[in-house]
């Protein structure tokens, strides 16, 4: 009897102990090291402080594509240093989701986080809305004309500033030159442009390229659907998930509407499944037999294209305008785009800020970064400079970045991003993965994502 | 000098407790002292934690700036969370897709590995338990290169035997079930010593008496290893029940930080985690986790109640 009892309690203990371990203790944010060498009285004058006499240790939390492969491949980070000569710089390198789960914890903990931190504009409002990001609002006033003024929307709260914008994602078709001509179609980026006028004629292109070659059209994957691609199209109507009051409009008719568009796609089986940043998804825009014929997706996938996904495809890519919605509608979209924050609890601030308008704020660093990694400038002021007129071989030489140019400046503010966008972008996941794999309507579907949005975020 | 002093501030304490409760615990006070780092960390990490997340459950938080009151609004909300349903759906679902398979067959390479015909005995235990110390991110990741629909191995193989491509990953039913192949890849391993722990226990005598008798290899093992095995079969279900609503490292690492196609691998305290560190609901979190633990809770003592029952 005494072992049954015994029996008992162990296991009573057993099970406080694995509930305890799975979520009585919250993650505890990696400790940072922190500046020590930090003046004693920081001096609170926004501006005009000789460069000489800012000093401190800068700890930056970002990840590799952004700080290796633009800001240190550049040139700037040492460009920097020359000029600051008693800041010190140490980048701690993250993935981008590492750092938008270690950097809440840092601001909610109030400590261990970093000085400065990349963040893409998708997560900025959140971050925001917590608090614990440095108020830039001074400091920002001489950008607030030349950066894209949509850029500013999730920097923003109560009228207070609290991120300096870095790049745009003005989203453009990237095709294949080689699928295109395979099919009989023109493929010079003008032809294809104007072949592609909106996603209706996008939609019968991509019927003649698989009935003349047999490749798909793009990927987009169904049962673990992005959503990215949606919110593409949304935002290029001037939606997304609410609208200017703050209502949920995830199940308006016009959001229905751009989802039976999309769904079209998967019914006529003209996309392929492979899932976006997965092994068979860079296999297939690599391949030189059969690839997808088209991508469509934000300036900053050139890059990517180019250096790692699909390096032996030289020559072989063009890039045209976006498929308006409809006809003589805006003919881009805006995806990802990041921007540079500073922390409450860094305690060199000015140095911080030395470094990110060292880096954004100057037409020369973003002109320099943009030629290294095709991280588009926000700052519209850099579209003047000679590099944005070069052609690209990897592009049969076009001159992609006048595209790009082209496209910026039209790119209408969408309410995709904000606050609430990491649940809303969730359910939405959901919803899509429900019509692509012809389990419900749009209609339904958006509808059931919509309460549950108001639901959760008590949003009317 | 310095000893005469120490044995006289212990042999002389200014206050003797009068309450025989507090007096046991000072005439051991050097012991408790040893042990105190324990629980004072625990006290810390463990109990405060906990304590906290029950009154956190009852306000909205996101971690930082002011904690608003709300009473029960969290748990009525919770009542009608169609995730949070279908998570403990899920949780069952998984309960029944693995454990069942995964405890047959920890008995009966335990008892294959027990019966001291085969050779290289440690050998076999070793390559067993080995998936279950290796890296879980790892593993996750290696199960999604081998379960791509196009370009897996696995599907690759089946297409070798005119099998068409499974959709592994790519639909419901996929989802549960690898992710059901990686729990038991991962977890057969510690089972299996659990049990084999178990038949060690177990005198030979037994076995061999019942043989004399008459019985076939296969009645002693139903009528004479199964019975007595019993607790030791109860433990590692009851932790495998625990572990299929508390899987969360494989879940993340095999789907990329999502709950997998259509919420099918959302297990509670995947919820729970998007909830606190994705949303940053500390207050709906707590709600979550509380009546979630109810659930376990009553779940164990029912298990208790109903498979553990002895002949003592």
């Amino acid at each position: 009897m005494l072992g049954k009892n015994l029996f008992r309690f162990m296991g009573v203990i057993v099970l406080c102990a694995v509930f305890l371990s799975a979520c009585g203790s919250a993650p505890e944010p990696a400790a940072e090291p922190q500046a020590t060498n930090a003046p004693a009285d920081e001096p609170s004058v926004p501006t005009a402080v000789p460069a000489a006499e800012i000093s401190g240790k800068l700890t930056i939390w970002c990840w590799e594509a952004a700080w290796e492969d633009s800001i240190a491949a550049s040139g700037m980070l040492d460009a920097f240093k020359a000029e600051y000569p008693n800041v010190e710089i140490e980048a701690v390198l993250y993935s981008a989701p590492d750092v938008y789960q270690k950097l809440p914890l840092a601001l909610q903990a109030g400590t261990g986080g970093p000085d400065i931190a990349c963040v893409e504009s998708s997560n900025l409002a959140q971050f925001v809305a917590l608090g614990g990001l440095a108020d830039l609002t001074e400091k920002v006033q001489p950008y607030k004309d030349k950066m894209n003024a949509y850029k500013w929307a999730d920097t923003e709260l109560e009228g207070s500033i609290y991120a300096l914008p870095w790049d745009s994602g003005p989203v453009v078709t990237y095709y294949r030159r080689d699928v295109f001509e395979a099919a009989g179609l023109p493929s010079d980026p003008d032809s294809v442009s104007a072949a592609l006028a909106t996603w209706d004629d996008y939609f019968n292109v991509c019927k003649t390229i698989k009935e003349k070659t047999g490749a798909d059209c793009f990927s987009n994957n169904k049962a673990n659907n992005s959503a990215r691609l949606y919110e593409m199209v949304l935002w290029q109507q001037g939606l997304g998930y609410y609208n200017e009051k703050g209502e949920v409009t995830v199940d308006s008719p016009e959001n229905i509407a751009t989802l039976d568009m999309l769904k079209k796609f998967w019914d006529a089986n003209l996309v392929s499944d492979q899932l976006e940043w997965t092994d068979g998804w860079y296999a297939e825009m690599a391949a030189l037999d059969k690839p997808v014929a088209t991508l469509v997706e934000a300036a900053w996938m050139g890059v990517f294209l180019k250096s790692w996904i699909a390096p032996g495809t030289e020559g072989k890519w063009g890039v045209a305008l976006m498929p308006a919605f409809k006809s003589g509608q805006v003919r881009t979209s805006n995806d990802g785009g990041s921007n540079l924050v500073i922390t409450e609890q860094s305690q060199n601030k000015e140095a911080a800020w030395a470094l990110a308008e060292f880096l954004l704020g100057r037409p020369e660093s973003q002109v320099a970064l943009f030629k290294t990694s095709d991280f588009f400038p926000s700052l519209e002021t850099t579209y003047t400079d000679p590099v944005f007129n070069e052609t690209d071989p990897f592009f049969a030489d076009q001159a992609v970045r006048k595209t790009y140019i082209e496209a910026v400046k039209i790119i209408p503010v969408g309410y995709v991003y904000g606050p609430y966008y990491r649940e809303m972008h969730s359910f939405i996941q959901t919803a899509i993965q429900k019509v692509a794999t012809g389990q419900m309507s749009p209609e339904d579907a958006l509808k059931e994502a919509a309460d549950a949005i108001r639901a959760q975020t008590g949003l009317p | 000098m310095a000893e005469n002093v120490d044995k006289k501030t212990l042999a002389l304490p200014l206050v003797v407790p009068r309450n025989r409760w507090w007096r046991d615990i000072y005439k051991s006070r050097w012991p408790y002292l040893f042990i105190s780092p324990f629980f004072l960390l625990y006290a810390v990490f463990g109990v405060y934690p906990v304590i906290f997340s029950i009154y956190l459950s009852f306000t909205e938080w996101k971690g930082l700036g002011p904690i608003k009151f709300v009473a029960f609004k969290n748990f009525a909300l919770l009542m009608k969370d169609q995730l949070f349903w279908l998570s403990m759906k899920n949780g069952v679902i998984l309960f029944f897709l693995y454990v069942p398979i995964m405890t047959f067959l920890a008995i009966v390479l335990a008892v294959m590995l027990n019966s001291r015909r085969i050779r290289g005995f440690r050998f076999f235990r070793t390559i067993l338990f080995l998936p279950y110390i290796m890296n879980i991110a790892a593993a996750s990741f290696t199960f999604r290169l081998l379960l791509n629909q196009k370009y897996g191995l696995v599907n690759l193989g089946l297409a070798i035997f005119q099998i068409p491509p499974m959709p592994w990953l790519e639909s419901m039913w996929g989802a549960r079930i690898s992710l059901s192949l990686l729990v038991i890849w991962a977890w057969l391993g510690y089972n299996m010593v659990i049990m084999l722990a178990g038949l060690q226990t177990i005198p030979n005598e037994l076995t061999e008496a019942a043989m004399i008798d008459g019985a076939s290899p296969i009645q002693a093992f139903f009528y004479i290893t199964i019975p007595l095995l019993r607790p030791v079969i109860l433990f590692s279900v009851i932790l495998s029940t625990m572990g299929s609503f508390n899987l969360f490292g494989e879940i993340y690492n095999l789907y990329n930080g999502t709950a997998g196609p259509m919420n099918a691998a959302l297990t509670p305290i995947v919820g729970i985690f998007l909830q606190a560190f994705a949303n940053l609901r500390m207050g709906y979190a707590s709600a979550m986790a509380y009546v979630y633990f109810m659930f376990i809770f009553v779940l164990t003592i029912l298990q208790f109640r109903y498979f553990g029952k002895t002949e003592d």
